[in-house]
């Protein structure tokens, strides 16, 4: 086979399949996984929760997982955090013409080793080649179906004064980590990308409660963009206490030097729990002993004070409004 | 549910700061942060949350993204789509308003725009990329104009002769004349003064004008407050250096004979505040080649703002953000009017992420 | 107007100085200071060193705060 991916392999030909043969099938096979139009597979009664989710990212391979790994653990955590136990996914590539092969064979294997670990099966795939220049490397497209555990029911909109808010773990290591590989700024640190599979960590939080109002994951706009849109779905106020939430010191310096705030960079490893305070202290216990989430925390309350609005308890004991994030992160210099 | 303020354990200096800006009980009195980066802190740290009724903090015009009039922009702007040239910028610059476009805007038309962390490294990127024209936007106070100046003298060194500056460098001490009367008190810029050093701010003080030099943290910002409450209750005129372990009275001489070497001052338009004799920086003639203005013959730009637009009373602690019509209806952050809404030190954009503040 | 950055001085060589923090490394000019040496702290502001700091803003201000008492 050729070491480089051509629009020969995108033209539905011999070529075609041998590629899903030797990368896809090599490392997606299961019973399910489909040689037909579409997977078949028996449905049980309840609920199920279904989502997709498109992932561009530069560089594709960065400290703590590459493209792949973060295509799978997208959407099992949007499902996991529906309370879903992620069961099937589909995946369909868009990859630049000239790809290198054994990179599509990393990113292939790694969802491979990311799938087993959630414990959810790849059924459907599809490929797609485009000329030179006309994507960026690799995109890849995911869509997953989760059965809901029974009893469990979490929505933005349920957040209720006297709740305690939780974060699974230190924030801003997924943004941190790319803003280094993308190497603009010359800045040299020590950060992994928290990218995981959290199904595991969300069926741990519900065997021990299912008193839990919400369960989201902080990806693209970071924790504090979750917490605006839990507040202004809820109409609940949500105040956190600025010197309780946990950011690796690598990740803090590298905000100084950019003049970013941790809180609104990205994650792909972190939940945002919003459930009764009498929980809290069992869910960030359970939280401890999970694999992604040695680091939990208590971060704040939910409040009927200020509706719709983050506020942050400041190092003066003073609080404040916690700042909006606004479109692109620029790093602040002057 | 306990009070925010048991939860927090504060260094002692902080604590007795806090106390003695509480418990202060003289005349009414205006301090006026001069710093945009100042503007910023106070908001993030709620330090309005503990003044008492009669302090009032203004936020000055100490923001060089806010200061820089729309015509700085235009020229940017014009540079990047007419000259093909590649444009180097602090990140801050990229969304400030011009007649029509911003930067951000510009790029969409298909101008190169290069974010940079300094501007030595724009100057290494014209080193990199010798087939592109590189222009590095050169705006700031006395702190940042000696980081342009060592990327002039790279370019010269390693003679990188496909980058220029387009200057809007400003400096504070005609600034601060225009602005006494605003003010009961100045917070001085702290990085300002390291470069500068305290000689501008000890004159004032014989002027009778009286201000506090400070640094960045909360501790340093609580300290100084306290310190200029205390002292303004004596009556007298005052200057403090709070802020020594970083402000040396001379300042930086290195740094001030290295601006010396390449610059001189001109007269110079603040947006808002309108031309400052003498408060304006740019290049000395024998570094024509370096100048942008002088290379690509930048024709006069139109400068425009809009009418609605307050920024200029807001800069000069005139008014408040919230008494301009615009604020929050047409010009948030997402869509700046004003040069003030654009910049993250902007008083309007502070006043509109942190909406006033929780006592 | 000029926001700075703390940092711990890790090498210095010919002007340029590697500068440490919180984890976070960075090249940035050392024109400006004389003498610098690994382990100083100075204030960096856009790429450049421009002051050595002498001590810790808590000692500071509490020395600050003690004087005017």
């Amino acid at each position: 086979m050729n070491d480089r991916v051509s629009l020969a392999h995108g033209a539905g030909g011999k070529q075609t399949a041998e590629l899903i043969d030797k990368v896809f099938k090599a490392h997606f096979s299961n019973p399910l996984f489909t040689a037909d139009d579409a997977a078949v597979f028996p449905v049980e009664a309840g609920k199920m929760a279904f989502s997709t989710d498109g992932f561009i990212v530069s560089p594709a391979f960065f400290p703590g997982g590459n493209i792949g790994k973060l295509s799978i653990c997208g959407t099992v955590n949007d499902l996991a955090c529906m309370g879903a136990e992620p069961l099937y996914l589909t995946c369909a590539f868009v990859i630049e013409e000239g790809f290198p092969m054994d990179k599509l064979e990393e990113v292939a294997a790694s969802m491979e080793k990311t799938a087993a670990e959630a414990g959810v099966k790849i059924v459907a795939g599809d490929t797609k080649v485009a000329g030179k220049g006309q994507v960026d490397g690799l995109f890849i497209t995911t869509a997953g179906i989760g059965r809901i555990r029974d009893g469990v029911s979490t929505s933005g909109a349920f957040a209720k004064p006297g709740d305690a808010v939780i974060v699974s773990g230190d924030i801003g290591r997924h943004g941190c980590t790319i803003l280094l590989a993308r190497d603009e700024f010359g800045i040299d640190a020590q950060v992994t990308s928290d990218c995981a599979p959290l199904w595991g960590t969300v069926k741990a939080m519900t065997d021990a409660t299912q008193d839990i109002h919400v369960i989201r994951d902080a990806t693209r706009g970071g924790v504090g963009t979750v917490l605006y849109e839990v507040a202004e779905q809820s109409g609940a106020g949500i105040r956190l206490f600025a010197e309780d939430i946990p950011v690796q010191d690598s990740v803090k310096g590298v905000c100084g030097m950019l003049g970013l705030e941790p809180l609104y960079l990205a994650c792909e490893g972190r939940l945002v729990i919003i459930a009764p305070k009498e929980h809290a202290q069992e869910l960030v216990d359970v939280l401890k002993q999970c694999p992604y989430s040695q680091d939990a925390a208590i971060i704040g309350e939910v409040t009927g004070d200020m509706p719709g609005r983050v506020t942050m308890v400041t190092e003066l004991g003073t609080e404040t409004i916690l700042s909006r994030p606004t479109g692109e992160l620029l790093p602040r210099i002057c | 549910m306990s009070k925010p303020a048991e939860r927090i354990n504060m260094g002692d200096a902080k604590k007795q700061a806090i106390s003695m800006i509480r418990s202060y009980d003289g005349p009414p009195v205006r301090i006026m942060e001069v710093c945009g980066t100042h503007t910023h802190e106070l908001f993030r740290l709620g330090v309005r949350g503990i003044l008492p009724e009669q302090v009032t903090l203004i936020s000055g015009p100490g923001c060089p993204v806010c200061v820089t009039p729309p015509d700085f922009i235009d020229a940017a702007v014009w540079l990047a789509l007419e000259k093909q040239v590649t444009i180097t910028t602090f990140g801050d610059l990229v969304r400030v308003p011009g007649s029509r476009d911003s930067l951000a805007s510009a790029r969409g038309k298909g101008a190169k725009v290069e974010v940079v962390y300094s501007p030595q490294d724009a100057c290494t990127y014209a080193k990199e990329h010798p087939e592109e024209d590189v222009v590095f936007l050169s705006v700031g106070f006395e702190t940042t104009t000696p980081s342009s100046c060592l990327a002039l003298e790279q370019a010269e060194r390693e003679k990188i002769s496909n980058f220029s500056l387009l200057t809007a460098n400003k400096t504070m001490p005609e600034a601060y004349k225009m602005l006494q009367g605003s003010a009961d008190i100045f917070l001085y810029p702290g990085h300002v003064n390291a470069i500068a050093g305290n000689a501008v701010c000890q004159q004032l003080c014989r002027q009778g004008i009286s201000g506090v030099v400070t640094g960045f943290t909360a501790a340093e910002i609580v300290t100084a407050i306290a310190i200029a409450l205390s002292k303004f209750k004596e009556g007298k005129p005052f200057f403090v250096n709070a802020y020594p372990r970083v402000v040396k009275d001379e300042g930086s001489p290195a740094a001030q004979a290295l601006t010396d070497k390449y610059l001189e001052p001109c007269d110079t338009i603040w947006r808002g505040l309108g031309e400052i004799p003498g408060s304006g920086l740019r290049l000395k003639e024998e570094y024509a080649s370096f100048d942008a203005y002088r290379r690509y013959a930048i024709p006069k730009m139109e400068g425009k703002t809009s009418p609605l637009c307050r920024c200029g009373e807001v800069l000069q602690g005139k008014c408040r953000p919230v008494d301009c019509k615009v604020f929050g209806k047409g010009c948030t952050p997402e869509h700046p009017i004003g040069a003030c809404m654009v910049s993250g030190e902007g008083a309007c954009s502070a006043y509109y992420q942190y909406g006033g503040v929780i006592k | 107007m000029c926001v700075g950055l703390p940092a711990r001085v890790v090498n210095v060589k010919d002007g340029r100085a590697v500068v440490d923090a919180s984890g976070a490394q960075k090249e940035i000019s050392a024109q400006l200071l004389e003498d610098l040496e690994p382990g100083d702290y100075v204030m960096i502001h856009a790429g450049t060193a421009i002051a050595k700091i002498g001590s810790d803003d808590e000692e500071e201000t509490a020395g600050l705060l003690d004087a005017l008492l």
